[in-house]
């Protein structure tokens, strides 16, 4: 009983990171004492901190250069926008896991994935944030015993459908409210092909096997509540920096000055905004104002632009590998990439 | 990672996040004023839980159990074999980024690498009668707008009054810019508006610029820059919202 109410066990003592990494799922073992724990990870975190803030003084003229400080600027943006919504998506995450029975989850949904998969795209639209947040709330989901299927479309489909996100995009294109329809349509029409191409083709070992995590009855559910939390924030803030980064990284290499030439060519047009999709890693409540900025492409390039934004993109890969795996994160989000360019082209032709 | 360390990092990260939000403006470098409370609340849940976390731990020092209350061998966590995500270690960046670098707002460099994002009018009605004023203070991105779109050249002849910083222009000349953010400034786009008539004030200086259009043949066109002939130009702070 007590090991179901696990959140994030501890290595017994050591706080360093041995010098090779064991193996996933190694067995807890008892750290045999070595020189390597007198120093223990707080002491190089203190230090580390202590050094680097003292380091400002000789680093200062070398931190100032200017593509350093627009890396950082548009490295801390992400990071500090993404926060709240990764707060927002592992008290969630946290609060499924730990109050919801699930019995409950289980029941709301349909039990034939056929058709619990558009019952979960449409619950999409209830979860008011951006991608961040429906990555840990997914996780927590899957644990809680839903199938993965189903999961794994709310995952897409929430950051896109949800009132926020579509008020944003009739903000962003006045003139034409037929692309709040093709964005709900196309991505939702997506977000369902995805969860029906994981029922029938969907292998679980692809899938990191989830936590679970069954407070037993009875058991304090506040400690492991607060436990879930810390894993799940720390866990997905560490992807998120990983994200913030790539994403910074690429967004001050590409110069969007190249891309105005290509708009014109309808299917190169195409394929080049799903690219800068996933490569510019925007929040889907602001991509609307970016794909209304890109004017020089079609309509039915920008509908492209922001069904891919918050279904694939590298800030989203890093956070699904953190919590799905790496196996998963890479063949899902090459499937998603591929459907979202054929469904966003179908429904732009029809409604655009 | 042990469970000290765990909440040294959710404090430091959450105390970050207060520092930018609650403690100063400076914020407003990275996102929009609109995100200032889902900010503070998301910094003090972090704070709280690192604080809750480490009241716990000590508790668990105090009494001598070394697993820090979670539970012993045989368990095959998979999630993260190794206790507390080695991962989350990343999250020093951020806070180091910030207490280091200290990332001012995007500037010229940023602008001098993007087109003018002139916004192009949402109704075919035109634009309405420019308010009245001499100079009249416009948004930079109100200027491109009417400069490269409207038709009926409602900017002739007026005197505008337009703030923003410099942006060197390769080969000579200079812009003053200001930069838009929809929701962070990973999205931000660029109004320039190319200055004539004076010298360059050094790159990323904020001016006010005083002066008439100068159409240049640029406009219809999505990243026309129009122009502008100053008559006088005045260094001024950076404002408090450095995107317009």
């Amino acid at each position: 009983m007590t090991d179901e109410m696990t959140i994030a066990p501890e290595r017994a003592r050591g706080g360093v990171p041995d010098p090779a990494p064991a193996p996933r799922r190694s067995r807890r073992r008892a750290a045999p004492r070595s020189r390597w724990q007198r120093i223990g990870s707080l002491e190089v975190l203190v230090a580390g901190m202590v050094v680097l803030l003292g380091g400002r003084v000789w680093l200062g003229r070398w931190l100032h250069a200017g593509w350093l400080e627009t890396w950082s600027t548009v490295f801390v943006a992400i990071c500090v926008q993404a926060l709240p919504f990764l707060v927002l998506g592992t008290l969630l995450s946290a609060a499924i896991a730990v109050f919801v029975p699930a019995s409950f989850l289980q029941r709301a949904l349909p039990k034939r994935p056929a058709l619990a998969v558009p019952v979960a795209g449409i619950a999409g639209a209830v979860l008011p944030g951006c991608e961040c947040a429906s990555v840990p709330v997914a996780g927590g989901l899957i644990a809680r015993g839903v199938a993965p299927a189903a999961a794994l479309t709310f995952l897409l489909s929430a950051p896109a459908i949800n009132p926020v996100v579509l008020t944003a995009t009739a903000v962003a294109f006045p003139g034409h409210p037929e692309m709040v329809l093709a964005r709900f349509a196309a991505s939702l029409a997506t977000a369902a092909v995805m969860g029906w191409l994981w029922a029938g083709f969907g292998r679980p070992e692809w899938l990191r096997p989830p936590v679970r995590r069954d407070v037993a009855a009875g058991a304090a559910r506040w400690p492991a509540f607060r436990a879930a939390l810390q894993h799940d924030f720390l866990h997905a803030g560490g992807f998120l920096v990983i994200g913030g980064i790539t994403a910074a990284t690429l967004n001050v290499l590409v110069p969007r000055q190249v891309l105005g030439g290509l708009g014109s060519v309808p299917v190169v047009s195409v394929v080049v905004l799903s690219v800068l999709a996933v490569l510019l890693a925007v929040c889907s409540e602001a991509d609307a104002f970016v794909a209304a900025s890109l004017s020089a492409f079609p309509l039915t390039a920008r509908l492209t632009f922001m069904v891919l934004g918050p279904m694939v993109d590298v800030k989203l890969v890093a956070l699904q590998a953190g919590t799905f795996g790496r196996l998963f994160a890479w063949r899902f989000s090459g499937a998603t990439f591929v459907v979202g360019i054929v469904v966003s082209s179908l429904v732009g032709w029809w409604l655009l | 990672m042990k469970r000290e360390v765990q909440a040294v990092l959710l404090v430091l990260f959450g105390a970050t996040v207060l520092r930018i939000s609650l403690f100063s403006d400076d914020y407003l470098r990275y996102v929009r004023t609109t995100q200032r409370p889902y900010l503070i609340a998301a910094g003090a849940v972090l704070v709280l839980l690192g604080v809750v976390s480490a009241v716990v731990a000590m508790g668990a020092l105090v009494r001598g159990d070394t697993s820090g209350g979670e539970h012993p061998a045989g368990h095959d966590h998979r999630h993260s074999g190794h206790g507390g995500p080695r991962i989350a270690w990343l999250l020093t960046l951020p806070v180091l980024a910030v207490f280091l670098i200290a990332p001012p707002a995007l500037g010229s460099y940023t602008a001098g690498r993007s087109d003018n994002a002139a916004p192009k009018p949402t109704a075919d009605s035109g634009f309405p009668p420019l308010a009245a004023g001499d100079p009249l203070a416009m948004p930079l991105a109100d200027f491109d707008s009417r400069a490269v779109w409207d038709k009926s050249h409602s900017l002739k002849g007026r005197r505008v009054k337009l703030t923003g910083f410099v942006t060197p222009e390769k080969g000579g000349g200079w812009f003053v810019t200001r930069l838009y953010i929809s929701c962070c400034a990973a999205d931000a786009q660029t109004y320039k508006v190319e200055v004539r008539g004076t010298d360059a004030p050094p790159a990323n200086a904020w001016v006010e610029v005083t002066g008439v259009w100068q159409p240049n043949g640029q406009a219809g066109r999505d990243d026309a820059v129009p122009a502008l002939t100053a008559q006088r130009v005045t260094r001024i702070q950076q404002p408090r919202d450095p995107y317009e």
